[in-house]
């Protein structure tokens, strides 16, 4: 197939050109054009930290830019050590602040999120928002995968649909961000080791390079490879079975160590199940689930935690417990049994 | 200009999208209510759009009338002349006599700001006839709807006898058969009386008659048979105590005091935790005597039940004390209770006091604090609760302040080093930011030995957020003990991090990334307090070196660096700036990274713009 000429392909592959006198002049070029939307971004980064939303027309103008650089990420994206790896925000913005206290913040920290950053909180707009903005700011700096969340289906049943008509009056945002949404990479490749990904694995899928050949530019699928990677979970019955949330694959140790060693990996690192201490083994540790959502939908009573790798692979994992929001009332609560 | 057909087109266009099936169409109709009534001008507004607006109060939904009512506070200016305001009452009266409390209570609003552009005569007229009917009316909501809007007209009614008819009004409503429309009327009371105290000006006499009113209101809440309705007459007296407090009349003193200790003691505990929560508002209005008459009430509540009327009263001990001044009656009396308190089995009540105790020690003196409550705090520094610890630390300036450093770091310096290492990170940062303080009192040799490392150590805590406050720490330290002491102290330790494992500190590995971005933060923040020459021979080879660091976060950080490098150098260093920093910029300009590049680019600018100037 032909190249669609509407495609700026330069732009994809300014940073491999050796900085020669002739793409020197282009970098200038890209870069001064780049200078006001720089400002720009500084400035929405600036308004969302505060956890104010974005107008709909630059909410617009962002996820325009937003598909710029997006589009050019590939299905596995490499990611550079060190990074700090996060795992489900779910529109808990506060609490995805208290993780740039912990973790330190972007740009100066390098950061992995896999997935899930709409839905069950309160703020999902805001949440959204700024990852996207930092994305687009520091696009070298900060990877966002896709999880089962963003997706349009599901953000019409868990929250995020409503929060959109509820704070811009109509469901323009939501479609922008979930046009967008089709744009996030699926997997993430963490120095060739570690390999990241919101679900989990697919009977489909033996080497990284068949994910590769995905096109992954569409909704999230009912079946299919694309969608085990967002919906799969890791399970303690060997080889594969059926998934209790109806989407996706339950797979074992078995399949885990096929596949790190078919693909020369050390870890696969997935996000989308709570766990209480906010990280969990799995598999002898070839799998971790790392879930970044404090106190999950304010009644779970769990920890969340971020995984740092440094660039000698040493990994660290930071735990950490809900903001501290004054002026609203902390429930001590214990979550019952029967919820978790 | 415009047709008649153009004219006609907003009304219809708005009743069109009134009539939409949709309800989220309607509300958003109605939203824009004010740019129909502008574009169809004063006269039809009144003439056509109020009719319809009456009309559709008739029939829609919730989420229609509330945007409605709303809307309805702009409307005075949107009409021909003063003489229509009345007009918007009919339709403000329906809305606000609705079920659904949300339209109910943005239907009140609009109505009070309605009532700020009526004129004297018309508030006289169609107002209090409004508020009559609501008052009188059949139904709860009309009833609830009239208690909030009392205040607009209270004070506008000159002959006074129109003002106590209408006082009369408003205790029948006090004493109406739903709690609901009691509530109200209860919640309301406060303002309606600070609004009376307004006309006192400090001097006149209340009216006899008025405060013979307003006394059965108060009289008939505290006996109220539902604990919703009473306990909100703690603020009722609240504003009794303020109204007499204003007219300097102390006479109804001894007989409010017994109503007061009758809430106190109350059997609800609800009541009881309302009386707890303002105990020092309540005391603040009585005079001396009468305040020590309240000490054994005070302690009751200490004693309470409920962990919530405890909490409550302990928030409060400062503000009680200090009404107290007796130094030896806080000691025997008050004292006793407090280490109780300390000890609480609910760890929202030791939180509670833990973050109000310190209050006490700038009343009690410098002796009496390390006698009785030094004790107290270094217990609370142990709670299991990590609140409890932080808001002891959080406030422990204050104490400071009062019995001297060498005292409380004496008694206190074991917790803290204990608390150094707390495994909430919250807690740690609340210990580091007492440091400056601390050091600033203790001197330079007793903090060279005691703190020292630990201040050191906190630089390679895992969470950030700590390493930034350990940072910062530094660099006020590095104010506080000059350039030569940062050098030896710090400098040393941060540069030869891998060398210092003799002394026994956390050893840092340069290897790690957070390691030598935290160091460059350090070494970059320190530089203002440090002189050219530390600066050249000691920070910037280690920033030169880190320039080749094969991690951008840490190049483009020292590109930050450099700039605050230059700052320090334009004036005493500059060859330096030409022979190393712009150089090395210039690399970093061209550097593979994206980031790096737009940091190196923005510290060039800036450091030519130094040289320039």
């Amino acid at each position: 197939m032909d190249f669609d000429s509407d495609v700026p392909m330069e732009d994809a592959v300014q940073d491999q050109l050796d900085p020669s006198l002739g793409t020197a002049t282009a970098f200038v070029a890209t870069e001064s054009n780049a200078s006001s939307n720089i400002t720009q971004l500084d400035e929405w980064i600036d308004q969302l930290s505060k956890c104010q939303p974005l107008s709909e027309e630059n909410v617009k103008r962002l996820c325009k830019m937003a598909i710029e650089v997006l589009q050019f990420e590939e299905n596995v994206q490499p990611v550079a050590v060190p990074v700090t790896i996060c795992g489900d925000v779910h529109g808990q913005f506060h609490d995805l602040m208290e993780l740039f206290k912990i973790g330190g913040p972007c740009p100066d920290t390098n950061y992995l999120f896999m997935g899930d950053y709409v839905d069950r909180g309160y703020y999902s707009v805001e949440t959204v928002s700024y990852l996207v903005a930092m994305k687009v700011r520091y696009p070298n700096r900060i990877t966002i995968l896709r999880g089962n969340h963003e997706s349009r289906q599901i953000t019409q049943v868990y929250g995020f649909y409503d929060e959109c008509l509820r704070k811009y009056g109509s469901a323009v945002v939501w479609k922008l961000f979930t046009d967008l949404f089709d744009y996030f990479p699926i997997t993430a490749l963490v120095d060739n080791k570690i390999f990241c990904l919101h679900g989990g694995l697919s009977p489909m899928i033996e080497t990284i390079d068949q994910v590769r050949d995905l096109n992954r530019v569409q909704e999230v699928p009912h079946e299919g490879p694309m969608c085990d990677l967002l919906w799969s979970d890791p399970d303690d019955r060997g080889g594969w079975g059926i998934s209790p949330r109806g989407a996706g694959f339950t797979f074992g140790q078995d399949i885990s160590e096929q596949f790190n060693h078919t693909n020369d990996l050390s870890l696969i690192a997935r996000a989308h199940q709570l766990v209480m201490e906010g990280y969990s083994w799995s598999h002898q540790e070839l799998v971790v689930t790392i879930f970044s959502a404090p106190n999950y939908c304010y009644r779970c009573g769990n920890q969340a935690a971020i995984m740092e790798v440094d660039e000698n692979h040493e990994r660290q994992f930071l735990q950490y417990d809900p903001s501290v929001r004054p002026g609203e009332p902390t429930v001590t609560r214990k979550t019952p049994d029967y919820f978790l | 200009m415009s047709t008649p057909e153009n004219e006609l087109y907003p009304l219809a266009l708005l009743m069109d999208e009134l009539k939409h099936e949709d309800v989220a169409n309607r509300v958003n109709a109605m939203s824009k209510i004010e740019t129909i009534a502008r574009a169809l001008g004063a006269e039809r507004t009144k003439t056509e759009l109020l009719p319809f607006l009456t009309d559709v109060t008739q029939d829609d939904e919730d989420e229609v009338f509330s945007v409605l009512a709303e809307k309805l506070a702009l409307f005075p200016k949107l009409l021909p002349s003063q003489a229509d305001i009345p007009d918007l009452l009919p339709v403000c009266e329906i809305l606000a006599s609705m079920e659904e409390p949300i339209v109910r209570d943005n239907a009140i609003a609009s109505l009070n700001t309605i009532a700020e552009s009526m004129t004297d005569a018309q508030l006289t007229s169609s107002f209090v006839e409004m508020l009559d009917r609501l008052s009188n009316g059949d139904w709860f909501s009309n009833r609830v709807a009239a208690c909030g809007l009392y205040k607009s007209v209270l004070l506008k009614l000159e002959p006074t006898e129109m003002r106590k008819n209408l006082l009369n009004l408003y205790l029948k409503l006090v004493q109406d058969e739903a709690p609901m429309v009691r509530r109200a009327a209860a919640t309301n009371l406060p303002h309606l009386i600070d609004l009376l105290a307004t006309t006192l000006n400090g001097t006149a006499q209340p009216d006899h008659v008025d405060w013979e009113i307003l006394s059965a209101m108060f009289t008939s809440l505290t006996g109220d048979d539902q604990d919703s309705v009473k306990f909100l007459s703690i603020d009722v007296l609240i504003a009794i105590l303020e109204f007499f407090t204003a007219s300097h009349d102390a006479s109804h003193g001894e007989e409010l005091l017994g109503s007061a200790v009758k809430l106190i003691e109350d059997e609800s505990w609800r009541v009881r935790y309302m009386a707890a929560d303002r105990f020092e508002k309540i005391a603040r209005n009585f005079d001396a005597a009468q305040v020590r008459a309240l000490v054994p009430h005070f302690v009751a509540l200490t004693k309470d039940n409920e962990a919530e009327v405890r909490k409550a009263v302990a928030k409060q001990l400062p503000g009680f004390a200090l009404l107290l001044k007796d130094q030896a009656l806080i000691i025997s009396d008050l004292l006793p209770f407090v280490d109780e308190l300390s000890d609480d089995p609910a760890e929202v009540v030791r939180s509670a006091l833990a973050s109000e105790i310190a209050g006490l020690a700038p009343i009690l003196g410098k002796d009496a604090t390390t006698t009785y409550l030094l004790p107290i705090y270094t217990q609370m520094l142990k709670d299991e609760f990590p609140e409890v610890r932080l808001n002891i630390i959080s406030k422990l300036n204050i104490v400071n302040g009062v019995i001297g450093s060498t005292k409380l770091s004496n008694e206190l310096l074991p917790s803290i080093k204990q608390l150094a290492d707390d495994k909430q990170w919250r807690v740690r940062l609340a210990i580091i930011e007492y440091i400056p303080l601390l050091s600033e009192q203790l001197g330079v040799q007793f903090f060279d030995k005691e703190l020292g490392l630990l201040c050191m150590s906190w630089l390679w805590d895992s969470v950030y957020s700590i390493r930034e406050a350990a940072v910062n720490n530094l660099e006020k330290l590095s104010e506080i003990f000059g350039a030569t002491w940062a050098k030896e102290e710090i400098l040393s330790r941060i540069l030869h991090a891998d060398q210092h494992d003799a002394t026994g500190a956390d050893v840092p590995n340069m290897n790690n990334f957070v390691y030598r971005i935290t160091a460059l933060f350090a070494l970059t923040k320190l530089i203002p307090n440090l002189t050219t020459e530390i600066v050249v021979e000691d920070i910037l080879p280690f920033v030169n070196k880190l320039a080749k660091d094969q991690v951008p976060n840490i190049r483009f950080n020292v590109a930050k660096a450099y700039l605050v490098i230059a700052q320090m150098l334009t004036k005493t260093g500059a060859e330096v700036v030409q022979a190393q920093v712009l150089p090395n910029l210039a690399v970093l300009e061209a550097d593979a990274d994206v980031d790096v590049r737009f940091f190196a680019n923005k510290s060039i600018n800036e450091v030519k713009k130094l040289i320039a100037a």
